[in-house]
Parts: C-alpha cells; structure tokens; sequence
C-alpha cells in the first residue's frame, strides 16, 4: 500500500482508566495529524501534553482507546508497519549485559537484518556516531550521551524510511548533538521521514521543517517552521515615560512590560512604532532601543500553550 | 532468526546474572559427588562389591538394586531441590524484560508480542534444560561406566523433569507478565509446587471428606492444578520398577501449562507499556 504520509492518524485517542477508581484521563485526544515523507517532523509540548502515549500509540507498546494510525498506508498495530521505522525511545534502558556490537547485532536481528549484512553493518554504524573503538566494551562502562549515540545507531540499523526519535540529545554534550543533528541532516537528504519528540525548542527550531504543538492531549497548533515563526514586529524600549503616554503607548502595542524604570513594547508594524517613537520624542522621553524582533519558536509555544 | 536472537538474549541474561553457571555449577558439584563417592571394587574384570552411603552390594542383583536407587534418588532431587532453584533462578527473567525503556524497544521491533512472550519462555526453559541435561547426562555416563549397568530408563527423568519446568514457568510467566515481580511469581509456583504432593492423595481425600461439593472441590483442584508429584512419581516409577501408571499427570499438567501461557499471551498483547 503507497502513502504519501509517513505517518497519518485519524481520531487518535487514548484514555487512562485506573481500575478501581473509575476515573479517566484522556492522554491523547482525538489527534489527526499528518507527516509528509521526507521531512523533518517536531512533535513539541509541555510535560503531560501526551506526546510520548502518541509515539507509543505509533509503535503499538500503547493500544489506542479510538481512532487509528498509519505508518506508511499500514495499521501501525501490525507488525509489518514496524519494519520501515527505527526508533530511539526516551529514557531507554539497554541491558548492561551486552556489548556495543552485541546490543546492535541483537536489534538488527529483531528488524530482521541477515547475519552477513549485519557484521558489515555495525562497524559502519559504530564509526558514524562515533564510537568505533566502542564495539566490544559492556553497556555498564557507557557514559549516557554514548548511549544516546549507540541507541541511534541501533534506530538506523534496518536502514529504516521513518526515524521516530524520543528526545534524541538527551544528556548528550554539545558537540555530540551537532554531530547527532548531521547524521539526521544526512538521512533526510536520503529521503528518511524524521519524527522528533523533544522539550528543546531551539533545537527543534533550527533542525525541523514542520512542527505540531500539542497541549493537554490535542493538537493546539500545527504547521511549517517558517508558517509558525513569521510573525514579525519591533521592540522599543524607552524610559521616563509619564502614565498617560504609557496609556497612549498601550493602545498601539501588542504587548507592554516595565523594568527597571524601562517599559519595552512590542509593535506589529513599521507604521505603529514610528507613531510610538513621535509620541515619545514629543513627551521629551529617552529612547533606549528601538530593534526589529522575529517570532521564536519559543514565543509562539508560550502563547500556544498558556492559552 | 527473530526467535533465535530472543532465546540467545535469554542466554545472554541468564550467564549475566550468573544463573546459567549457578545451575551448571550445582550440577558439576552433584556429578563430581558421584565421581568420587561412588567406590568400586574390580576383581579380574568382575564387579565383586560396590558401595555407596555406607552400603556395600556384594551380588550382581544388590548392585543392580543399588544402581537404580541412586537414579531414584537423583530424580527425585532434581524434582524437589533442583525445581525449586530452577523456578527461582529463572522467575527474575520474565519482569526483566518488561522494565520500561527496554520492552518499549522490542516492541517498536517488526515482531508480534506472541513472539516476543514466546521466545524469552524457550530461552528460559533451554537455558534450564542444558542444566539438566548435563546433570543426568554426566551422573548416567559416571554410573554406567563405573557399575557397567546402563539403565536407559534414567534418562526418562531428563523430559519430565525439563516437562514440569516448563508447566511450573507457564505459572511464572502468567503471573510475571500480570504484576511484573519476580518475588510473587515465585511464591505463586512453589506453592504449586507445595501443594502438589497433598492434592495427590485423592483416594485418601474423598473417602475422608463429608460432603460432596467438598469432594468435587478436591477433584476439580486436583485435576486442573499441575501434578508436580504424580510426574515425578511416574518417574521414580519407571526408573526403580519400569512400571507406567498412565498419561492422565502428563496431558493435565499440560493442558494446565496452555491455559496458563494462553492467558499469559492474552494479558501480554492487551497490555500498555
């Protein structure tokens, strides 16, 4: 079956019945999104929103209450839809037992990877996150960003067309996460489909290509990155300013804080600040910054989210 | 392949967590007992005395008698003490397993929760049956070759012995996979294992009993619990007296094994991780 979603949900619902008490909780409510093949996807919200019973419900370890997912045109709950999705799950625990190379092989194997392909494969994979002296050293002797780097080579191992990765720079020091972010770079340009669960906002800003925000298991906002983040404006920052063209200042501005003795004011449009800017030079008040400001991805998850 | 890498992890775990060379070593230490407990006297080539605990056999026939009270006693400590560590050497790698961050992973894997639930209970009842194998192996081999009497019957206890294991770890996987603690799992199976050998009296009990929902209580626990003693009676049977009382232990206890795994699949495939 063709799809030209990587990923495709329909009503996507999943409630928390506690079995004596009777009380519920909808984790995930009604969720119908869509992921593009080939793009960079960034699934983000605050804690509790339901973005990991999502990607659980995308890979079966979560039965849905309603609705259905898709991977690919294939019912995520059959096993078959697995074959094409490599995973990196959050707060993983690889048991200690194995080696590198040991826990590779055994994944590979579970994907279905033959033998001979298997023993070319890993070394590669070691080498391209950076562990090749790795291999045969137990998981126990493993810092936590080498396992970070080791689990996302266990996610690329089957060559998979859908990377689903749960918060994949996790206690992983600087220079890993540029190095994590090219290999992502690397697999999109192959045409993998990557789909990031993460709190880390510029991260997902600089790194994904579409974003869904979610809050209190729904979908409160969805879109491209350059959609999400157009909103452009200015900010003026100015002193001394008497009550009445504060008021003045109010009316025009689609946002006031004071500090320190400074009130800073944002303004949707040229237009509006240089009005402001006449007014303030009329009342003798001291301008002390005037800057032209872009919407961060973080400024629109606050106003999505606090809502 | 998928089902040879979860045995294999099984494997894995069980050397990791020293169970595999605890059982290999108890039997080591139960064969090399044997080895040099065992004294034989040769006189032109004839077996003229053996003894054994104290007890020397003089004829042909005393040794013969001895020789089979010695596999005997070796099945029926593999029943009792050999079972028990079994059960709870293998009870922590059911739990294991559904640790979150690690069943999270296999089942993102393109392979069924019947898979998965199945091959971690053959990796379990193989990593036990190459104990046991070895043991009754090794303990067969140093008695034939020194008494140069090979009763083939001794071997017997090698199946009902892997047998019973595998219907006792049915329990274990059922209660494992309901409440994830390895502790209770293995309360559940030697209690099984406890009340096996008292729900075995049933002529006794049904004479004894008053009334008849009593009787068909006993009757109902006793046909669908395990018979851990009736199979290991069978087997002490058939090695000391080669007498066969009938299958009904066998097909019960296994019947009772399917439910129980039938179940254990059911929980497994519903549940949420």
């Amino acid at each position: 079956m063709h799809s030209e979603y990587a990923i495709e949900t329909a009503g996507l619902t999943k409630i928390y019945r506690s079995r004596w008490m009777r009380r519920e909780i909808k984790a995930v409510n009604d969720i119908s999104l869509r992921v593009s093949r080939g793009t960079i996807f960034g699934l983000l919200g605050p804690n509790g929103a339901g973005k990991t019973t999502f990607v659980k419900m995308l890979l079966s370890a979560v039965h849905p209450t309603a609705g259905n997912a898709l991977i690919f045109g294939h019912n995520a709950q059959e096993p078959a839809a697995r074959r094409a999705v490599g995973y990196l799950p959050e707060n993983h625990r690889f048991p200690t037992y194995f080696t590198g190379a040991g826990m590779l092989d055994f994944y590979a194997a579970l994907s279905g990877v033959e033998s001979a392909r298997r023993k070319k494969l890993i070394p590669e994979l070691l080498e391209l996150v950076g562990l090749p002296q790795w291999g045969a050293v137990r998981l126990g002797k493993y810092s936590k960003g080498m396992l970070q780097r080791l689990g996302l080579a266990q996610a690329l191992i089957h060559s998979p067309s859908l990377l689903v990765l749960d918060e994949p720079t996790d206690g992983v020091d600087p220079v890993g996460r540029r190095q994590i972010r090219d290999i992502l770079t690397r697999f999109e340009e192959q045409g993998v489909t990557v789909f990031i669960n993460s709190h880390l906002l510029a991260e997902v800003e600089t790194f994904c290509r579409e974003v869904a925000i979610l809050d209190k298991g729904k979908v409160a906002l969805s879109g491209t990155m350059a959609e999400l983040t157009a909103g452009k404006g200015y900010r003026l920052t100015v002193a001394k300013a008497p009550d009445n063209l504060v008021e003045d200042l109010r009316a025009r501005a689609t946002s006031l804080s004071a500090r320190d003795g400074l009130i800073d004011l944002q303004f949707a449009s040229r237009e509006l600040v240089n009005e402001a800017v006449d007014l303030a030079r009329a009342q003798h008040c001291d301008i002390e910054a005037l800057i032209p400001t872009t919407s961060t991805l973080e400024d629109v998850f606050v106003r999505t989210v606090q809502k | 392949m998928t089902t040879a890498a979860l045995i294999l992890d099984t494997f894995r775990e069980a050397f990791a967590r020293k169970i595999f060379w605890g059982l290999f070593g108890l039997s080591t230490v139960m064969i090399l007992f044997f080895l040099f407990l065992l004294r034989i006297d040769l006189v032109e080539g004839g077996m003229a005395t053996l003894s054994l605990f104290g007890r020397t056999a003089e004829s042909m026939t005393d040794v013969d008698r001895v020789v089979r009270g010695v596999y005997g006693g070796i099945a029926t400590f593999l029943y009792t003490w050999g079972m028990f560590l079994a059960v709870f050497a293998s009870a922590g790698l059911i739990p294991s397993v559904l640790e979150p961050g690690r069943i999270g992973l296999l089942l993102s894997k393109p392979i069924s929760r019947t898979h998965i639930l199945l091959g971690r209970y053959a990796g379990n009842v193989l990593v036990v049956s190459c104990n046991i194998i070895y043991l009754v192996l090794g303990v067969w081999i140093i008695l034939g070759i020194k008494t140069r009497i090979w009763s083939p019957t001794f071997l017997i206890s090698i199946a009902t012995t892997i047998f019973i294991f595998a219907v006792l770890l049915s329990v274990v996987v059922l209660v494992g996979v309901l409440f994830e603690s390895a502790a209770l799992a293995t309360m559940v199976t030697v209690a099984l294992m406890i009340i096996s050998p008292i729900l075995a009296q049933t002529a006794i009990m049904l004479r004894l009993l008053s009334s008849e929902w009593s009787r068909q209580l006993w009757r109902t626990l006793y046909y669908s619990l395990p018979k851990v003693y009736d199979v290991g009676r069978m087997t002490l049977d058939a090695i000391q007296s080669h007498t066969f009382s009938g299958y009904m232990p066998i097909w019960t206890s296994a019947v009772f094994a399917v439910v129980m795994m039938g179940a254990a699949l059911f929980v497994f495939s519903r549940r949420d991780f």
